[in-house]
């Protein structure tokens, strides 16, 4: 029935779709601008610059391989400003397309139509997915893009698979503030306990290797994405694995409560 | 064809501590018009939600459309229509972009509703959710609760924000569903609301059922006020003997009394003497309903 036709996940992507435009060229736009700005900081003495500043500080900000072009876009676009800006949606939308209609009353009729609870939260969530997907693939249409124009030489098989990396590091931070939202029908909470994993997960994998505990990368969702960069760091399919892993426990955990709990309450 | 189309028995929902529902029992019986009348926060909503499979009892037993477990199966929604107490729908959204989303999860049906409804209501389909007043706001909800020809119609609190000429509208659409073979289930704090349209209603307060009784027999029990003016003050005693009079009184040569049964009676007893005014006035459902209220558990008033 409705289950087959995805009328609950294209519903869910229709409300959503003026907004996800804006975002996504918004985020191409910030992206292309500091991928198409590589070739003149070449020019400039940057590794000397970097020099200048404490080591450690360049190691936690990720900027410590400027001298190529995949270094660069890994630790500025990969590493900073498309990731924490993924991130960003990812949360907010995340506690939004469930927990956050829930709360506004906008999930009510959905939920008295015969539709069952699964349909629901599986296909919300999969538009969730849809969008983070739309956001990360426009980053990748950019640099990708850029790359070859410009010829900065970075190889495609590798913006590929770190591309698919930064899907799944974003993907589990929607996918964490889905799955708390769905527990707990409170789309402030989901949020803020999503927010909190990822600025802890951050600074764990940024600082981990300068204060010495290797430890703290290891158990950092992002240290799985991107260790130190995501574009020049070998890959490592066990790290992978553990991200992906990771977004199928929350979600399964949200679900027992979403199919147990008071709705609408 | 089963013959009740809702039967709840020892329905109890627990807010951690706080007990909302106690013991609800209710049996809605097919082609009726239920009325479920209460105050605000009686359980009304609470219990319609546990109906509805939103919220889940902490004990006792729900039957609707003869199936137990609506989680289990969903498609027996698509033969109920919900009007919720309030009503909420995304903002930037137009109405007809809610009600065809809505057409769409019940695989279609009641698309063909939408523009009748819509016009015999007034609604503008085309404004986006955000612009239209309350009371469009709930012909949204009537018109998605009422548009794919539901066999059970559960109306919570259906007639808030509609003004005088719609409701009016709104109980013809109810009897309507009705005669086409519909069972309605209506909540309401007013009880004169529902009191037109509704063969049987349950009194809910505090979260227990308190009666559930014929509207007919509702309406004897209220009885009427009668009141007779005379020329001179008349001997009571042929009154005082009429069981069917209730808080006799006289003052001057007024006579006033609550006459619930037949006025046969007092009418021949009014006779023998020279009447010069008289009046009698059905006793509001809801003065009636009040002393339900006021009630408190156990006493008598």
């Amino acid at each position: 029935m409705s289950a087959q036709r995805l009328v609950i996940f294209r519903g869910a992507l229709r409300t959503r779709r003026t907004g996800l435009l804006i975002w996504a060229l918004s985020l191409a736009g910030v992206c292309g601008l500091y991928t198409a700005l590589y070739p003149s900081m070449e020019k400039v003495d940057l590794e000397g610059m970097l020099k200048a500043l404490p080591p450690a500080m360049v190691e936690a900000l990720g900027y410590d391989d400027m001298s190529s072009a995949a270094g660069y876009v890994g630790s500025a676009i990969y590493g900073l400003v498309g990731f924490m800006l993924l991130l960003v949606f990812a949360i907010i939308t995340g506690g939004g397309v469930l927990a956050g209609e829930e709360d506004r009353g906008t999930l009510e009729l959905e939920l008295t139509c015969p539709v069952s609870r699964r349909d629901v939260y599986l296909q919300r969530l999969a538009a969730l997915w849809a969008q983070v997907a739309v956001l990360v693939v426009s980053v990748l249409v950019v640099t990708l893009g850029l790359s070859l124009s410009l010829s900065l030489g970075i190889e495609v098989g590798v913006l590929v698979r770190a591309t698919v990396q930064l899907l799944l590091l974003v993907g589990f931070f929607a996918s964490l503030a889905y799955a708390a939202g769905a527990a707990t029908g409170r789309p402030g909470v989901a949020r803020g306990l999503a927010a909190a994993l990822a600025v802890t997960s951050y600074m764990f994998n940024a600082l981990g290797p300068t204060v010495g505990q290797r430890w703290m990368v290891s158990v950092s969702p992002v240290g799985w994405y991107m260790a130190d960069n995501p574009l020049t760091s070998a890959w490592r399919p066990l790290d992978t694995g553990l991200l992906a892993a990771s977004s199928v426990v929350v979600v399964v955990i949200g679900w027992l409560r979403f199919s147990r709990r008071d709705l609408m309450a | 064809m089963s013959e009740s189309v809702i039967e709840v028995s020892g329905l109890v929902k627990d807010y951690g501590r706080f007990r909302a529902l106690h013991e609800v029992q209710l049996s809605v019986r097919r082609g009726e018009v239920f009325g479920f009348i209460g105050p605000n926060g009686a359980g009304k909503s609470t219990t319609i939600k546990c109906l509805l499979d939103l919220l889940r009892p902490t004990a006792g037993v729900i039957e609707v459309l003869g199936t137990r477990a609506l989680a289990q199966h969903p498609e027996v929604r698509s033969r109920i229509g919900y009007l919720p107490g309030e009503l909420s729908l995304a903002e930037q959204q137009t109405a007809r972009m809610h009600l065809e989303y809505l057409a769409q999860l019940r695989g279609g049906a009641g698309k063909d509703g939408i523009e009748r409804l819509a016009a015999r209501f007034q609604l503008a389909l085309d404004r986006p959710f955000r612009e239209l007043s309350r009371g469009n706001r709930q012909k949204v909800g009537v018109v998605q609760a009422f548009m794919h020809q539901p066999e059970l119609l559960i109306l919570d609190e259906p007639t808030s924000g509609l003004d005088p000429l719609l409701q009016r509208e709104f109980l013809s659409l109810v009897l309507e569903a009705q005669r086409a073979g519909a069972t309605v289930f209506i909540s309401s704090h007013i009880l004169s609301e529902v009191e037109a349209i509704a063969s049987r209603v349950a009194i809910i307060r505090e979260g227990r059922l308190v009666t559930v009784e014929d509207v007919e027999a509702l309406r004897v029990k209220a009885g009427q006020v009668v009141t007779l003016t005379f020329d001179a003050p008349p001997p009571l005693d042929g009154f005082r003997a009429l069981a069917e009079l209730e808080s006799l009184r006289l003052e001057g040569a007024t006579l006033s009394a609550v006459l619930k049964g037949s006025p046969d009676r007092l009418l021949k007893e009014a006779a023998r003497f020279r009447v010069t005014h008289w009046r009698a006035k059905d006793r509001n459902l809801e003065e009636l309903f009040m002393d339900h209220y006021r009630q408190p558990t156990g006493a008598t008033p």
